[in-house]
Protein backbone atom coordinates (compact mmCIF):
# COMPACT_ATOMS: atom_id res chain seq x y z
CA UNK A 1 0.00 0.00 0.00
CA UNK A 2 1.59 3.22 -1.13
CA UNK A 3 -0.01 5.53 1.38
CA UNK A 4 0.30 9.05 0.16
CA UNK A 5 2.91 8.29 -2.51
CA UNK A 6 1.06 10.20 -5.20
CA UNK A 7 -0.37 12.94 -3.08
CA UNK A 8 1.17 16.18 -4.30
CA UNK A 9 2.44 18.09 -1.35
CA UNK A 10 5.32 20.32 -0.55
CA UNK A 11 7.17 19.60 2.63
CA UNK A 12 10.18 21.60 3.76
CA UNK A 13 13.35 19.43 3.45
CA UNK A 14 14.21 19.96 7.10
CA UNK A 15 10.90 18.40 8.10
CA UNK A 16 11.35 15.33 5.88
CA UNK A 17 14.81 14.83 7.38
CA UNK A 18 13.47 15.44 10.88
CA UNK A 19 10.98 12.64 10.24
CA UNK A 20 13.53 10.19 8.77
CA UNK A 21 16.14 10.84 11.43
CA UNK A 22 13.82 11.08 14.41
CA UNK A 23 14.19 8.38 17.09
CA UNK A 24 10.52 7.63 16.31
CA UNK A 25 11.32 6.54 12.72
CA UNK A 26 11.26 2.75 12.96
CA UNK A 27 14.88 1.83 12.20
CA UNK A 28 15.53 0.74 15.79
CA UNK A 29 18.59 2.95 16.32
CA UNK A 30 18.15 2.72 20.10
CA UNK A 31 19.17 -0.96 19.98
CA UNK A 32 22.72 -0.23 18.79
CA UNK A 33 25.58 1.16 20.87
CA UNK A 34 28.33 0.95 18.18
CA UNK A 35 30.52 -0.98 20.61
CA UNK A 36 30.11 1.58 23.42
CA UNK A 37 28.65 -1.07 25.69
CA UNK A 38 31.89 -3.09 25.43
CA UNK A 39 34.02 0.03 26.01
CA UNK A 40 32.00 0.72 29.17
CA UNK A 41 32.39 -2.84 30.39
CA UNK A 42 36.16 -2.71 29.84
CA UNK A 43 36.33 0.58 31.75
CA UNK A 44 37.70 2.72 28.91
CA UNK A 45 34.49 4.77 28.99
CA UNK A 46 33.46 5.41 32.59
CA UNK A 47 32.10 8.96 32.94
CA UNK A 48 31.03 12.04 31.03
CA UNK A 49 34.56 13.10 30.07
CA UNK A 50 35.58 9.69 28.69
CA UNK A 51 32.23 9.33 26.92
CA UNK A 52 32.73 12.66 25.18
CA UNK A 53 36.22 11.69 24.05
CA UNK A 54 34.91 8.34 22.79
CA UNK A 55 32.15 10.12 20.83
CA UNK A 56 34.60 12.64 19.34
CA UNK A 57 36.89 9.78 18.26
CA UNK A 58 34.04 7.89 16.59
CA UNK A 59 32.78 11.10 14.97
CA UNK A 60 36.07 12.22 13.41
CA UNK A 61 38.10 9.02 13.03
CA UNK A 62 35.42 6.37 12.66
CA UNK A 63 31.83 5.97 11.53
CA UNK A 64 30.95 9.67 11.78
CA UNK A 65 33.45 10.62 9.09
CA UNK A 66 32.98 7.48 7.01
CA UNK A 67 29.18 7.41 7.10
CA UNK A 68 29.15 11.07 6.09
CA UNK A 69 31.38 10.18 3.12
CA UNK A 70 29.26 7.18 2.12
CA UNK A 71 26.07 9.22 2.46
CA UNK A 72 27.53 11.94 0.23
CA UNK A 73 28.76 9.39 -2.33
CA UNK A 74 25.26 7.90 -2.49
CA UNK A 75 23.69 11.37 -2.76
CA UNK A 76 25.92 12.17 -5.77
CA UNK A 77 25.44 8.76 -7.45
CA UNK A 78 23.73 8.95 -10.81
CA UNK A 79 22.94 5.32 -11.47
CA UNK A 80 21.66 2.31 -9.60
CA UNK A 81 24.90 0.48 -10.48
CA UNK A 82 26.91 3.26 -8.83
CA UNK A 83 24.77 3.03 -5.70
CA UNK A 84 25.26 -0.75 -5.65
CA UNK A 85 29.04 -0.25 -5.79
CA UNK A 86 29.00 2.31 -2.98
CA UNK A 87 26.88 -0.01 -0.86
CA UNK A 88 29.25 -2.93 -1.52
CA UNK A 89 32.14 -0.75 -0.33
CA UNK A 90 30.16 0.23 2.78
CA UNK A 91 29.59 -3.43 3.64
CA UNK A 92 33.21 -4.43 2.98
CA UNK A 93 34.43 -1.52 5.10
CA UNK A 94 32.48 -2.59 8.21
CA UNK A 95 35.07 -3.23 10.91
CA UNK A 96 33.29 -6.16 12.56
CA UNK A 97 30.29 -8.44 12.30
CA UNK A 98 28.16 -6.29 14.61
CA UNK A 99 29.17 -3.08 12.85
CA UNK A 100 27.88 -4.61 9.63
CA UNK A 101 24.70 -5.71 11.40
CA UNK A 102 24.14 -2.21 12.77
CA UNK A 103 24.47 -0.54 9.39
CA UNK A 104 22.67 -3.24 7.38
CA UNK A 105 19.69 -3.68 9.73
CA UNK A 106 18.98 0.03 10.08
CA UNK A 107 19.38 0.41 6.33
CA UNK A 108 16.93 -2.40 5.61
CA UNK A 109 14.38 -0.96 8.02
CA UNK A 110 14.78 2.53 6.56
CA UNK A 111 14.37 1.26 2.99
CA UNK A 112 11.21 -0.73 3.82
CA UNK A 113 9.44 2.12 5.62
CA UNK A 114 10.60 4.88 3.29
CA UNK A 115 9.83 2.82 0.20
CA UNK A 116 6.26 2.29 1.44
CA UNK A 117 5.57 5.96 2.14
CA UNK A 118 7.56 7.88 -0.45
CA UNK A 119 7.94 6.67 -4.05
CA UNK A 120 8.63 2.95 -3.81
CA UNK A 121 11.51 0.97 -5.27
CA UNK A 122 14.18 1.47 -2.63
CA UNK A 123 16.90 -1.15 -2.80
CA UNK A 124 18.19 -2.73 0.37
CA UNK A 125 21.17 -0.55 1.24
CA UNK A 126 23.24 0.04 4.35
CA UNK A 127 21.99 2.95 6.46
CA UNK A 128 24.16 5.87 5.27
CA UNK A 129 23.86 4.78 1.62
CA UNK A 130 20.07 4.44 1.96
CA UNK A 131 19.77 7.91 3.53
CA UNK A 132 21.97 9.49 0.86
CA UNK A 133 20.06 7.82 -1.99
CA UNK A 134 16.66 8.72 -0.51
CA UNK A 135 17.69 12.33 0.13
CA UNK A 136 18.85 12.72 -3.47
CA UNK A 137 15.55 11.33 -4.76
CA UNK A 138 13.60 13.77 -2.65
CA UNK A 139 15.94 16.60 -3.71
CA UNK A 140 16.95 17.28 -0.12
CA UNK A 141 20.14 19.31 0.27
CA UNK A 142 23.27 17.31 1.01
CA UNK A 143 24.84 19.41 3.83
CA UNK A 144 21.58 19.39 5.76
CA UNK A 145 21.13 15.64 5.21
CA UNK A 146 24.68 14.93 6.40
CA UNK A 147 24.33 17.25 9.39
CA UNK A 148 21.06 15.74 10.53
CA UNK A 149 22.33 12.20 9.98
CA UNK A 150 25.42 12.91 12.11
CA UNK A 151 23.33 14.64 14.74
CA UNK A 152 20.98 11.64 14.98
CA UNK A 153 23.98 9.29 15.17
CA UNK A 154 25.54 11.27 18.02
CA UNK A 155 22.26 11.82 19.82
CA UNK A 156 21.57 8.08 19.77
CA UNK A 157 25.01 7.30 21.19
CA UNK A 158 24.69 9.97 23.90
CA UNK A 159 21.42 8.31 24.89
CA UNK A 160 23.16 4.90 24.88
CA UNK A 161 25.88 6.37 27.10
CA UNK A 162 23.27 7.66 29.51
CA UNK A 163 21.73 4.22 29.79
CA UNK A 164 25.13 2.64 30.48
CA UNK A 165 26.78 5.26 32.69
CA UNK A 166 25.94 7.62 35.51
CA UNK A 167 25.74 10.54 33.06
CA UNK A 168 22.79 12.81 33.67
CA UNK A 169 20.38 14.30 31.12
CA UNK A 170 21.84 17.79 31.37
CA UNK A 171 25.42 16.58 31.08
CA UNK A 172 24.47 14.41 28.07
CA UNK A 173 22.74 17.27 26.27
CA UNK A 174 25.63 19.65 27.00
CA UNK A 175 28.01 17.09 25.47
CA UNK A 176 25.75 16.74 22.44
CA UNK A 177 25.66 20.50 21.97
CA UNK A 178 29.45 20.77 22.03
CA UNK A 179 29.93 17.91 19.58
CA UNK A 180 27.16 19.24 17.32
CA UNK A 181 29.13 22.46 16.86
CA UNK A 182 31.71 20.52 14.83
CA UNK A 183 29.22 18.69 12.60
CA UNK A 184 29.09 21.31 9.80
CA UNK A 185 32.89 21.14 9.42
CA UNK A 186 32.71 17.36 9.12
CA UNK A 187 29.88 17.57 6.58
CA UNK A 188 31.88 20.04 4.53
CA UNK A 189 35.03 17.90 4.67
CA UNK A 190 33.13 14.87 3.35
CA UNK A 191 30.70 16.60 0.95
CA UNK A 192 32.31 15.32 -2.25
CA UNK A 193 31.75 11.72 -1.21
CA UNK A 194 35.23 10.75 -2.43
CA UNK A 195 35.58 7.19 -1.16
CA UNK A 196 39.37 7.39 -1.58
CA UNK A 197 39.14 9.41 1.64
CA UNK A 198 37.60 6.59 3.69
CA UNK A 199 39.70 6.13 6.82
CA UNK A 200 39.11 4.16 9.96
CA UNK A 201 41.59 4.93 12.71
CA UNK A 202 39.35 4.70 15.78
CA UNK A 203 41.09 1.38 16.32
CA UNK A 204 40.14 0.69 19.91
CA UNK A 205 36.49 1.49 19.28
CA UNK A 206 36.53 -1.08 16.46
CA UNK A 207 38.25 -3.64 18.69
CA UNK A 208 35.66 -2.99 21.42
CA UNK A 209 32.91 -3.62 18.85
CA UNK A 210 34.53 -7.03 18.24
CA UNK A 211 34.65 -7.74 21.98
CA UNK A 212 30.95 -6.97 22.24
CA UNK A 213 30.22 -10.15 20.25
CA UNK A 214 31.09 -12.25 23.28
CA UNK A 215 29.92 -9.90 26.02
CA UNK A 216 27.65 -11.91 28.32
CA UNK A 217 25.58 -9.14 29.92
CA UNK A 218 24.30 -6.78 27.26
CA UNK A 219 21.32 -4.55 26.61
CA UNK A 220 22.39 -3.43 23.12
CA UNK A 221 22.66 -5.46 19.91
CA UNK A 222 26.09 -3.95 19.16
CA UNK B 1 59.19 -13.79 -12.99
CA UNK B 2 60.22 -10.25 -13.88
CA UNK B 3 62.09 -7.87 -11.62
CA UNK B 4 63.39 -4.37 -12.06
CA UNK B 5 65.05 -1.75 -9.86
CA UNK B 6 65.86 -2.27 -6.20
CA UNK B 7 63.12 -4.79 -5.49
CA UNK B 8 64.18 -8.43 -5.93
CA UNK B 9 62.49 -11.71 -5.34
CA UNK B 10 64.19 -14.83 -3.98
CA UNK B 11 62.93 -18.39 -3.74
CA UNK B 12 64.69 -20.09 -0.83
CA UNK B 13 64.44 -23.84 -0.95
CA UNK B 14 62.28 -25.33 1.70
CA UNK B 15 60.71 -28.72 2.01
CA UNK B 16 56.98 -28.48 1.83
CA UNK B 17 54.06 -28.29 -0.49
CA UNK B 18 54.00 -24.51 -0.89
CA UNK B 19 56.25 -22.11 -2.74
CA UNK B 20 57.87 -19.42 -0.61
CA UNK B 21 58.95 -16.22 -2.25
CA UNK B 22 60.94 -13.59 -0.36
CA UNK B 23 60.88 -9.96 -1.46
CA UNK B 24 64.09 -8.04 -0.90
CA UNK B 25 64.40 -4.28 -1.13
CA UNK B 26 68.10 -3.90 -1.92
CA UNK B 27 67.87 -0.14 -1.33
CA UNK B 28 67.11 -0.88 2.35
CA UNK B 29 64.02 1.32 2.50
CA UNK B 30 61.82 3.78 0.72
CA UNK B 31 61.66 7.51 0.56
CA UNK B 32 59.60 10.15 -1.21
CA UNK B 33 59.37 9.61 -4.95
CA UNK B 34 60.09 5.88 -4.76
CA UNK B 35 57.48 3.77 -6.50
CA UNK B 36 57.35 0.03 -5.96
CA UNK B 37 55.00 -2.23 -7.79
CA UNK B 38 54.52 -5.88 -6.89
CA UNK B 39 52.30 -8.29 -8.79
CA UNK B 40 51.97 -11.99 -8.06
CA UNK B 41 49.59 -14.70 -9.14
CA UNK B 42 48.90 -18.07 -7.55
CA UNK B 43 47.79 -20.33 -10.41
CA UNK B 44 44.95 -22.82 -10.17
CA UNK B 45 45.39 -25.21 -7.24
CA UNK B 46 48.74 -23.75 -6.17
CA UNK B 47 49.89 -22.30 -2.85
CA UNK B 48 52.14 -19.27 -2.69
CA UNK B 49 53.58 -17.55 0.38
CA UNK B 50 55.07 -14.10 -0.08
CA UNK B 51 57.12 -12.51 2.63
CA UNK B 52 59.90 -9.94 2.98
CA UNK B 53 63.50 -10.55 3.96
CA UNK B 54 63.47 -7.72 6.48
CA UNK B 55 61.19 -5.06 7.85
CA UNK B 56 60.42 -2.41 5.24
CA UNK B 57 61.42 1.11 6.20
CA UNK B 58 59.67 4.27 5.09
CA UNK B 59 62.20 7.06 5.60
CA UNK B 60 61.73 10.81 5.67
CA UNK B 61 60.54 12.20 2.36
CA UNK B 62 61.29 15.60 0.92
CA UNK B 63 58.38 17.97 1.16
CA UNK B 64 55.64 17.12 -1.31
CA UNK B 65 57.10 13.76 -2.31
CA UNK B 66 55.40 10.49 -1.48
CA UNK B 67 56.70 6.92 -1.56
CA UNK B 68 54.23 4.58 -3.23
CA UNK B 69 53.79 0.83 -3.06
CA UNK B 70 51.19 -0.85 -5.21
CA UNK B 71 50.71 -4.58 -4.70
CA UNK B 72 48.34 -6.74 -6.72
CA UNK B 73 47.80 -10.37 -5.82
CA UNK B 74 45.71 -12.62 -7.97
CA UNK B 75 44.57 -15.97 -6.59
CA UNK B 76 43.15 -18.49 -9.08
CA UNK B 77 40.63 -21.25 -8.52
CA UNK B 78 41.51 -23.58 -5.67
CA UNK B 79 44.71 -21.66 -4.95
CA UNK B 80 45.93 -20.28 -1.64
CA UNK B 81 47.80 -17.00 -1.19
CA UNK B 82 49.64 -16.08 1.99
CA UNK B 83 50.75 -12.44 2.07
CA UNK B 84 53.02 -12.23 5.04
CA UNK B 85 55.42 -9.28 4.87
CA UNK B 86 57.40 -8.36 7.95
CA UNK B 87 56.66 -5.03 9.60
CA UNK B 88 56.67 -1.79 7.72
CA UNK B 89 58.39 0.73 9.98
CA UNK B 90 57.44 4.37 9.55
CA UNK B 91 60.15 6.93 10.29
CA UNK B 92 59.71 10.58 11.22
CA UNK B 93 58.97 12.67 8.15
CA UNK B 94 57.89 9.76 5.96
CA UNK B 95 55.09 10.05 3.42
CA UNK B 96 53.85 6.63 2.36
CA UNK B 97 50.94 5.67 0.18
CA UNK B 98 50.16 1.97 -0.23
CA UNK B 99 47.54 0.02 -2.09
CA UNK B 100 47.19 -3.72 -1.63
CA UNK B 101 44.56 -5.38 -3.82
CA UNK B 102 43.88 -9.10 -3.62
CA UNK B 103 41.59 -10.66 -6.20
CA UNK B 104 40.20 -14.06 -5.32
CA UNK B 105 38.58 -16.70 -7.53
CA UNK B 106 35.33 -17.94 -5.92
CA UNK B 107 37.00 -20.93 -4.25
CA UNK B 108 40.42 -19.40 -3.59
CA UNK B 109 41.66 -18.89 -0.04
CA UNK B 110 43.98 -16.28 1.40
CA UNK B 111 45.75 -15.03 4.48
CA UNK B 112 46.64 -11.35 4.30
CA UNK B 113 48.73 -9.77 7.04
CA UNK B 114 50.09 -6.21 7.28
CA UNK B 115 52.07 -5.26 10.40
CA UNK B 116 52.86 -1.56 10.85
CA UNK B 117 55.19 0.14 13.29
CA UNK B 118 54.72 3.86 13.97
CA UNK B 119 58.26 4.83 14.95
CA UNK B 120 60.71 2.63 16.82
CA UNK B 121 59.84 3.28 20.43
CA UNK B 122 62.96 1.55 21.79
CA UNK B 123 65.06 4.08 19.84
CA UNK B 124 63.05 7.00 21.19
CA UNK B 125 61.62 7.73 17.75
CA UNK B 126 58.21 9.36 17.47
CA UNK B 127 56.19 10.40 14.43
CA UNK B 128 55.46 14.10 14.88
CA UNK B 129 55.20 14.99 11.20
CA UNK B 130 54.53 12.06 8.89
CA UNK B 131 51.82 10.74 6.64
CA UNK B 132 50.37 7.35 5.84
CA UNK B 133 47.64 6.60 3.33
CA UNK B 134 47.09 2.85 3.42
CA UNK B 135 44.40 0.72 1.85
CA UNK B 136 43.78 -3.02 1.67
CA UNK B 137 41.05 -4.34 -0.58
CA UNK B 138 40.16 -7.99 -1.05
CA UNK B 139 37.76 -8.70 -3.90
CA UNK B 140 35.89 -11.80 -4.94
CA UNK B 141 33.52 -12.26 -7.85
CA UNK B 142 33.79 -8.60 -8.78
CA UNK B 143 32.78 -7.39 -5.33
CA UNK B 144 34.77 -6.08 -2.38
CA UNK B 145 34.90 -8.65 0.39
CA UNK B 146 37.08 -6.66 2.80
CA UNK B 147 38.10 -3.05 2.68
CA UNK B 148 40.35 -1.31 5.14
CA UNK B 149 41.64 2.22 4.84
CA UNK B 150 43.67 4.33 7.20
CA UNK B 151 44.88 7.86 6.64
CA UNK B 152 47.06 9.39 9.30
CA UNK B 153 48.79 12.70 8.84
CA UNK B 154 50.74 15.15 10.98
CA UNK B 155 51.40 14.36 14.63
CA UNK B 156 50.64 10.64 14.36
CA UNK B 157 52.11 9.91 17.82
CA UNK B 158 49.61 12.30 19.44
CA UNK B 159 46.74 10.70 17.52
CA UNK B 160 47.81 7.21 18.57
CA UNK B 161 48.06 8.35 22.19
CA UNK B 162 44.33 9.15 22.31
CA UNK B 163 42.61 6.65 24.61
CA UNK B 164 40.08 5.37 22.06
CA UNK B 165 42.38 5.48 19.04
CA UNK B 166 45.33 3.37 20.15
CA UNK B 167 45.95 4.36 23.81
CA UNK B 168 49.65 4.85 23.16
CA UNK B 169 50.28 1.75 21.03
CA UNK B 170 52.92 2.08 18.30
CA UNK B 171 52.45 -1.23 16.48
CA UNK B 172 49.37 -2.51 14.72
CA UNK B 173 48.52 -5.47 12.58
CA UNK B 174 45.60 -5.99 10.25
CA UNK B 175 44.96 -9.62 9.36
CA UNK B 176 42.33 -11.19 7.12
CA UNK B 177 41.78 -14.89 6.64
CA UNK B 178 39.50 -16.10 3.86
CA UNK B 179 38.68 -19.79 3.78
CA UNK B 180 36.08 -22.41 4.71
CA UNK B 181 37.75 -22.83 8.13
CA UNK B 182 37.27 -19.16 9.09
CA UNK B 183 34.49 -19.81 11.59
CA UNK B 184 36.40 -22.67 13.22
CA UNK B 185 39.40 -20.37 13.73
CA UNK B 186 37.41 -17.66 15.50
CA UNK B 187 37.31 -19.05 19.05
CA UNK B 188 40.97 -20.19 19.23
CA UNK B 189 42.13 -16.80 17.90
CA UNK B 190 39.94 -14.92 20.38
CA UNK B 191 41.50 -16.91 23.19
CA UNK B 192 44.99 -15.81 22.10
CA UNK B 193 44.29 -12.09 21.97
CA UNK B 194 44.89 -9.51 24.69
CA UNK B 195 42.33 -6.71 25.30
CA UNK B 196 44.13 -4.63 22.70
CA UNK B 197 43.14 -7.07 19.97
CA UNK B 198 39.91 -8.26 18.44
CA UNK B 199 38.73 -10.73 15.83
CA UNK B 200 35.41 -11.02 14.04
CA UNK B 201 33.77 -13.20 11.41
CA UNK B 202 32.77 -10.45 8.98
CA UNK B 203 31.52 -12.92 6.34
CA UNK B 204 30.68 -16.62 6.28
CA UNK B 205 34.28 -17.45 5.36
CA UNK B 206 36.02 -14.16 6.17
CA UNK B 207 37.74 -13.46 9.43
CA UNK B 208 39.21 -10.05 10.27
CA UNK B 209 41.63 -9.46 13.12
CA UNK B 210 43.16 -6.28 14.42
CA UNK B 211 45.73 -6.05 17.15
CA UNK B 212 47.55 -3.15 18.79
CA UNK B 213 50.74 -3.44 20.84
CA UNK B 214 53.22 -1.05 22.45
CA UNK B 215 55.94 -1.99 19.92
CA UNK B 216 56.85 -4.54 17.26
CA UNK B 217 58.32 -6.98 19.77
CA UNK B 218 55.11 -7.13 21.78
CA UNK B 219 53.11 -7.37 18.56
CA UNK B 220 55.08 -10.41 17.41
CA UNK B 221 54.57 -12.19 20.72
CA UNK B 222 50.88 -12.43 19.92
CA UNK B 223 51.04 -12.42 16.12
CA UNK B 224 53.45 -15.31 15.62
CA UNK B 225 51.34 -17.89 17.51
CA UNK B 226 48.23 -16.60 15.74
CA UNK B 227 49.89 -16.99 12.34
CA UNK B 228 51.17 -20.44 13.19
CA UNK B 229 47.62 -21.44 14.11
CA UNK B 230 46.23 -20.06 10.86
CA UNK B 231 48.86 -21.43 8.48
CA UNK B 232 49.42 -24.75 10.24
CA UNK B 233 53.10 -24.30 9.34
CA UNK B 234 56.16 -22.70 10.85
CA UNK B 235 56.60 -19.14 9.57
CA UNK B 236 59.05 -18.44 6.75
CA UNK B 237 62.59 -18.57 8.11
CA UNK B 238 63.33 -14.86 7.63
CA UNK B 239 60.62 -14.08 10.21
CA UNK B 240 62.58 -15.93 12.84
CA UNK B 241 65.97 -14.28 12.54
Amino acid sequence: MATGARIPMHIDPVLTLAQWLSPAYPVGAFAYSHGLEAAVEAGGVRDGATLKDWLATVLWHGAGHNDALLLAAAWHAETRAELDRIDASARAFAASRERLLESAQQGTAFCIVTGAIWDGGFADYTYPVAIGAAAAREALPLPLTQAMYLHAFLSNLVAAGQRLLPVGQTEGQAMLRRLTARIPALAEATAKGDLARLSGTAFLTDIAAMHHETQTTRIFRT
Amino acid sequence: MRQQGSLKCLFPRRDGPTLDAVLVNTAGGLTGGDAFSIAARAGAGSALTLTTQAAERAYAARSGETARIVTRLDVASGARMTWLPQETILFEGCALKRRLTVTLAPDATALVVEPLVFGRRAMGEELRAASLDDRIEIRRAGKPLYLDAMRLCGDIAAQLDRPHVAAGARALVSLVHVGPDAEARLAPLRAMLPRSGGVSLIGDDVLALRLLAPDSHALRQVLIPALTLLTGNPLPRCWMT
